[in-house]
């Protein structure tokens, strides 16, 4: 604990950093002018580590005082996180009254031109292709999300990565990536047109594809990476062409031209719109992992935890979120909107259901840790989806009240998510970090090959070895099972009670994504409570387990802080309003404030609220919902998994409860189903990447030999058989080459110096 | 000097080149000077990169480039060459040509940098010099003839780097290459002369022939061709020979031998410049001179363009030889030119400038990182070396730069061009725009499955995987003066890709003028719509 102590005295070194917003507040900017820092600075830092880890790689100073860049890291985050807290508390209670005004600084102009017009003209003027800020509460929402986790999971990664032997004399080029991977996400946050948006996308696609692979030398490792990379530069080359189409339709590509009368007084094409938001939706698929485009985010836990944790959890898989929800005025009918794109939002809502479905039911089979979260995220994300398709249908048939509460609860999930997924990737990392460690303790060298530190299979019992950790991943998997009052609770319930509204009253077809959440509910109260149980309760399965402790740096903090957000800050928000002031932008009231006079009158309101007591099937539903994720998954889990700790062991109060609990509900044993053909398929992730791979290498890679094939003895063929024909002159030409330079030069020199004279001689 | 830089720097790097070769041999005294050779090389080129530098900067002629229609700056008083058949030297450069002179004159000194100890570095050196001064005479010179004797002046000295300092079967490539290129050339030549002979009579400024090669007149004139068979004939021996520097398919097969066997600086050069000479021409000549044949081969043009975009994009995956792959990959972006300049938009056909000018930035740290696995690993052979990321980490930091510039990803400079190219080809072309949009998709299946192989996958923290080539020996990390150029290659590869209205500005207004003045007119009278 002593190192602990010594080791936060290290963060005198970002003071520099932190002063810099108060500088700039000192000298009179305004918080939309040092946006730009919420950018900038990252920007300047990450080369600044990259290339002074190349430099001083192994030096003292630069290891031990500065963690190899990480605290550099940490300072340029914080300086976005100050400065996004600037802007978002200048913003935040206003958002009315600057509704006219969502683009509030400008940055470049990136490319200028003009274009030709039908009447063989150009346009009067420059068309400008550049980026500035826009601010909504969308916006303020998802900056603060990121910078907050951001630093947090830098903060987490001082202790994560720099304890890691393997990782000394690498940690610059995850940091440095890190911070880029930062930047990316900021911008495509803050930006305030799609192709900026687009621009910063690809950015995070990078540092993804980086960090995924920062264990480069892992065969897995890498392979992971390029995957990643591709399937969402398939969904990227869609996003592209829909804002192809979207351009030609507007003549511009930013929120304010396009927001401000999306239909071009009804002029619009609808047809034509819908595929450019299709595009634009399989980009949002690729990127958020969703199904038919979803086998990369899998592999991607190869990564390193914190990298999981912030990428591949909680901001960048969100990318695709916010872009759908950037549609939703072209579909507005009540704002200017198109009418007739109700297919748009059945599509989104299937895809969402389809993934939240499948998701779930790999995630019951996943023994490793990481790979259960990664799944979950999947399956969350896909809650979202969902939610944003019923948002586009109801916004398309103008049914105005249904469509904000379900936007609103989506936008609430995408928050209530992020912080409790990055904590339980970070609690997760905790565990994976002191099992190895403990490990490698106990086998000093040896063995490293047969033994996994993300098997849960080789955890359990852990609940009284990490308290902190046990605690910090059972709130976080209530906030995502949706234990009532408890984080994503708050949220889940408004999606799938809108998708039931959406399918009962309105569009039949709607009832397939309302039944796959619904359920999937359930399952996820199982897959969540199956993790924490093998994890924490019951008696160690490995010897190893006796031998952890927690007791790395920097990893406690971040999961505190992050506990109290998920313990109360679902329940805190949803009773401020959370749902009607995300959906501000688009119809929503606003202001985030309490509407009832006590605590006990906001709860009970927001509850029925939730439920939407107008309607007597939906509050089946309601029901219905908690029963499954509240009651069924969990129990069934403790059945299989649950169990008291060993003997002499005791846990902390805030977790003994729920061990003692897990144990009293008496064993099942699913050996048999676990060895079904289902259960198979399951762990092969219903063999989707089997298929991809199998068609990619028949179709693909033969053709591309074929062509190389083509190409050398076919296309280069005709001209050496030409060349083969003129071979017995070239014989003769060649009897002149020495092979040594000095000749050629002097007869090229010769020969040029005489046709220079020759045709000086003619011409006077 | 100061009158006329344009000769300054067109004429200076060969007379420099020249001396520098010629001069040691001729005296015994002067083994000094061979000795300082390389330096001496690398201040003038450094000095022409100055001027032009100057030039953007509107130091020298104070051109404002930020209001940049159409017209030539800079331009000579221009006196006759040869004037019995109308040849004179006359210079100028306009918001198409210059980007690549500057790109010329900072390529120059990059590729001796990255070759600083190039073995018998007393004629290397002089050798890329006089290569610099051909190069830029192409782009600035107004004059046909000119124009063609630099043009093939430019092949000497790049023969003679990849004769002497190229690979194993250097002589098979470079004779291939010079001979190809050559007689693509001659047809092209016809070409030109067929347009010589219908420039008006300007017998009284003392010709014999009665004719001119002044580019003006010419391509003013061109349109007075009087069969439309003619002109179409003329347009396409001037397309093959623009076409096969290009390179675009199917006449592109010299492009990946000469590239493999062509000493480093020589494929930064080829790569960099010597390609864009054919799109330059292209526009300058052909387009110019005959706006009516080129819409009527608008077809032709986005086939060939296709073709050699997605063909391209295919041979490129089944390369296995690392130079290789880099080599077809300039064959499939160059394809994006032509395709920019079918949309017949301004947007389109800055972005094929745009391209232009990207490409010679990002395709020389291509073929220097290629050079350097050459180098340190003795091979080129995709998959042989594993794990670089830990053997050389500048070296895997310039690939992945490079590479992930080349696949364009954006803020770098290769995503302007793709992205500008795309819109206007979307707007022309309409969904046809998927086929060029999947490409992008086989172009990263390449170059990601060749960093895989390369810069990761060691399956050891603290070993890579080794060619046999080097003999169980460690390979050596890159030096000092190749880690420079690259590194300083990758600054402007970022540099243009978030600040692109750096060029950007001058090649969009030049592309508008460009159209209204020579190609809307054609376009109505052939009916065809923007």
């Amino acid at each position: 604990m002593g190192e602990n102590k010594s080791e936060l005295g290290l963060l005198v070194y970002i003071i520099p950093f932190l002063a810099i917003v108060p500088v700039m507040h000192s000298q009179g900017w305004d918080s939309s002018e040092s946006a730009i820092l919420i950018v900038a600075v990252p920007f300047v830092t990450f080369p600044v580590i990259l290339v002074a880890g190349q430099i001083y790689n192994g030096h003292e100073t630069w290891k031990d005082k500065l963690k190899e860049g990480g605290i550099l890291a940490l300072g340029a985050l914080g300086t976005s996180l100050m400065a996004a807290i600037w802007l978002v508390y200048d913003y935040f209670d206003s958002l009315p009254d600057f509704a006219d005004q969502n683009s509030i600084a400008h940055w470049l102009e990136w490319v200028s031109f003009d274009l030709l017009q039908s009447d063989y003209t150009l346009t009067s003027s420059k068309n400008i292709l550049g980026v500035g800020v826009w601010v909504d509460s969308l916006t303020l929402m998802l900056l603060f999300v990121a910078t907050f986790l951001c630093f947090l999971i830098c903060w987490f990664s001082l202790g994560y990565m720099n304890t890691d032997p393997i990782n000394d004399d690498r940690n610059h080029r995850f940091y440095g990536e890190f911070v880029l991977f930062a930047l990316g996400m900021f911008g495509m946050v803050l930006a305030d047109n799609f192709l900026w948006l687009f621009i910063f996308w690809e950015i995070m696609g990078l540092c993804s594809y980086l960090l995924i692979g920062f264990y480069y030398w892992k065969e897995s490792a890498a392979y992971a990476a390029k995957k990643a990379f591709l399937t969402t530069r398939v969904g990227d080359v869609f996003l592209m062409v829909g804002l192809f189409i979207l351009y030609d339709i507007y003549g511009s590509l930013e929120f304010s031209v396009i927001f401000h009368d999306p239909s071009l007084q009804g002029t619009v094409d609808s047809a034509q719109l819908f595929w450019a938001l299709l595009m634009m939706f399989i980009g949002a698929v690729g990127k958020s992992a969703q199904f038919p485009l979803h086998v990369w985010l899998p592999d991607a836990m190869e990564g390193p935890t914190p990298v999981s944790a912030l990428i591949h959890a909680a901001t960048m898989v969100n990318a695709g979120l916010y872009l759908v929800a950037r549609m939703v005025p072209f579909v507005d009918v009540g704002h200017h909107g198109v009418p007739g794109l109700e297919d748009l939002g059945l599509i989104v809502a299937y895809v969402g259901g389809i993934t939240a479905f499948m998701a779930a039911a790999i995630a019951f089979v996943q023994n490793d840790i990481k790979k259960v979260l990664a799944y979950s995220t999947m399956s969350q994300l896909a809650y979202i989806f969902t939610g944003l398709g019923s948002a586009l249908w109801f916004y398309n048939h103008d049914e105005h009240h249904a469509a904000v509460v379900v936007f609103g609860a989506s936008m609430f999930h995408l928050f209530n998510h992020a912080m409790a997924k990055g904590m339980l990737f970070m609690a997760s990392g905790s565990v994976i970090h002191e099992v190895h460690h403990a490990h490698d303790h106990l086998h000093h060298d040896a063995g490293h090959h047969d033994f996994d530190p993300q098997d849960m299979r080789n955890m359990g019992g852990l609940a009284s070895k990490m308290p902190v950790t046990a605690t910090a991943m059972m709130v976080g998997s209530m906030s995502i099972i949706g234990i009532p009052l408890i984080g994503g609770f708050w949220s889940k319930e408004g999606i799938i009670a809108e998708t039931w509204l959406a399918a009962l009253d309105h569009e039949p077809l709607m009832i397939g994504p309302a039944i796959l959440v619904l359920l999937t509910a359930g399952m996820t109260g199982f897959y969540m409570s199956r993790m924490w149980f093998m994890t924490f309760a019951g008696e160690p399965k490995s010897e190893v387990i006796d031998h952890v402790h927690e007791e790395t740096p920097w990893i406690k903090q971040p999961l505190i802080l992050l506990t109290a957000i998920s313990a109360v800050g679902g329940m805190a928000f949803a009773l401020l309003g959370a749902t009607d002031y995300l959906s501000s932008s688009y119809g929503g009231s606003g202001h985030l404030r309490l509407h009832e006079s006590t605590l006990l009158d906001s709860i009970i309101y927001k509850l029925e609220y939730a439920f939407l007591p107008e309607n007597q099937d939906l509050r089946i539903v309601g029901w219905t919902t908690i029963f499954l994720s509240f009651i069924v998954g969990p129990i069934f889990a403790a059945r299989v998994h649950g169990g008291q700790l060993a003997k002499g062991e005791s846990a902390t109060r805030a977790v003994s409860w729920l061990v003692s609990l897990s144990g009293k509900f008496g064993r099942q044993d699913v050996t048999s189903l676990s060895e079904s053909d289902l259960a198979e398929a399951l762990e092969n992730r219903l063999y989707f990447d089997e298929l991809y791979e199998g068609v990619l290498a028949k179709t693909v890679i033969p053709f591309s030999a074929f062509s190389a094939w083509f190409d050398r003895t076919v296309i280069d063929g005709v001209i050496k058989q030409i060349e083969s024909n003129s071979v017995s002159g070239s014989l003769q030409v060649r009897s002149l080459t020495t092979g040594s330079a000095r000749d050629y030069i002097l007869m090229t020199a010769v020969g040029m110096l005489s046709i220079i004279v020759l045709v000086w001689g003619i011409s006077s | 000097m100061m009158n006329d830089p344009l000769s300054v720097i067109t004429l200076a790097p060969i007379a420099v080149g020249m001396a520098l070769l010629i001069l040691p041999k001729l005296t015994d005294s002067a083994e000094g000077l061979a000795r300082a050779s390389r330096a001496i090389s690398m201040g003038v080129s450094l000095a022409m990169l100055a001027i032009t530098t100057m030039v953007f900067l509107g130091e020298i002629g104070n051109i404002d480039w930020s209001d940049y229609g159409s017209g030539y700056s800079l331009t000579n008083d221009s006196f006759l060459l040869i004037p019995s058949i109308g040849v004179s030297w006359t210079v100028g450069i306009d918001a198409l040509s210059f980007p690549m002179v500057w790109l010329t004159t900072l390529l120059i000194p990059i590729s001796m940098l990255v070759e600083w100890d190039a073995k018998r570095g007393h004629l290397f050196h002089p050798l890329i010099l006089i290569m610099e001064g051909a190069l830029i005479g192409v782009f600035v010179s107004l004059d046909m003839f000119v124009f063609y004797v630099f043009w093939e002046l430019t092949l000497v000295p790049m023969f003679f780097l990849i004769m002497v300092w190229g690979g194993e079967d250097r002589r098979y490539a470079s004779l291939k290459f010079f001979i190809y290129t050559f007689t693509a050339s001659v047809i092209m030549l016809i070409g030109i002369l067929v347009m010589y002979l219908y420039t008006p009579d300007v017998a009284s400024s003392g010709t014999i022939t009665g004719h001119t090669f002044d580019l003006g007149v010419m391509v003013s004139s061109a349109s007075g061709i009087p069969s439309e068979g003619l002109r179409h004939l003329v347009w396409i021996m001037l397309l093959i020979g623009f076409a096969t520097k290009m390179p675009s398919v199917p006449v592109h097969t010299w492009l990946p031998d000469a590239h493999v066997q062509a000493p480093t600086a020589g494929s930064m050069l080829l790569a960099g410049v010597m390609l864009k000479m054919g799109a330059y021409g292209f526009l300058r000549i052909a387009v110019t001179a005959l706006p009516e044949s080129t819409i009527a081969f608008i077809p032709l043009l986005l086939f060939l363009g296709m073709v050699s975009l997605v063909y391209g994009a295919w041979v490129c995956m089944g390369q296995t030889n690392l130079k290789r792959m880099v080599a077809y990959s300039s064959v499939s972006h160059m394809g994006l030119i032509f395709l920019g300049i079918a949309t017949m938009q301004p947007l389109g056909i800055a972005g094929a400038l745009f391209m232009m000018f990207a490409h010679g930035i990002i395709s020389p740290l291509l073929f220097a990182v290629a050079g350097a696995f050459k180098h340190h690993y003795h091979t080129l052979e995709i998959g042989s070396m594993r794990g670089i990321a830990h053997h050389s980490p500048w070296l895997a930091g310039h690939m992945m730069l490079g590479w992930m510039a080349s696949l364009g990803l954006p803020l770098l400079a290769g995503f302007v061009a793709e992205v500008t190219i795309l819109i206007a080809f979307w707007m022309t072309f309409g969904w046809l725009v998927l086929l060029p949009a999947l490409t992008l998709i086989i172009t990263a299946v390449y170059y990601l499955t060749s960093m895989q192989k390369t810069i990761f996958e060691s399956d050891d923290p603290h070993h890579g995987i080794l060619p046999e080539s080097l003999h169980g020996e460690d390979p050596s990390d890159i030096t000092w003066h190749e880690n420079a150029g690259m590194l300083i290659l990758g600054a402007f590869t970022v540099l243009f890709g978030i600040l692109p209205f750096i060029f950007w500005d001058m090649m969009s207004d030049w592309s508008s003028g460009f159209m209204l003045e020579f190609l809307t007119q054609a376009m109505e009278s052939e009916g065809v719509k923007p």
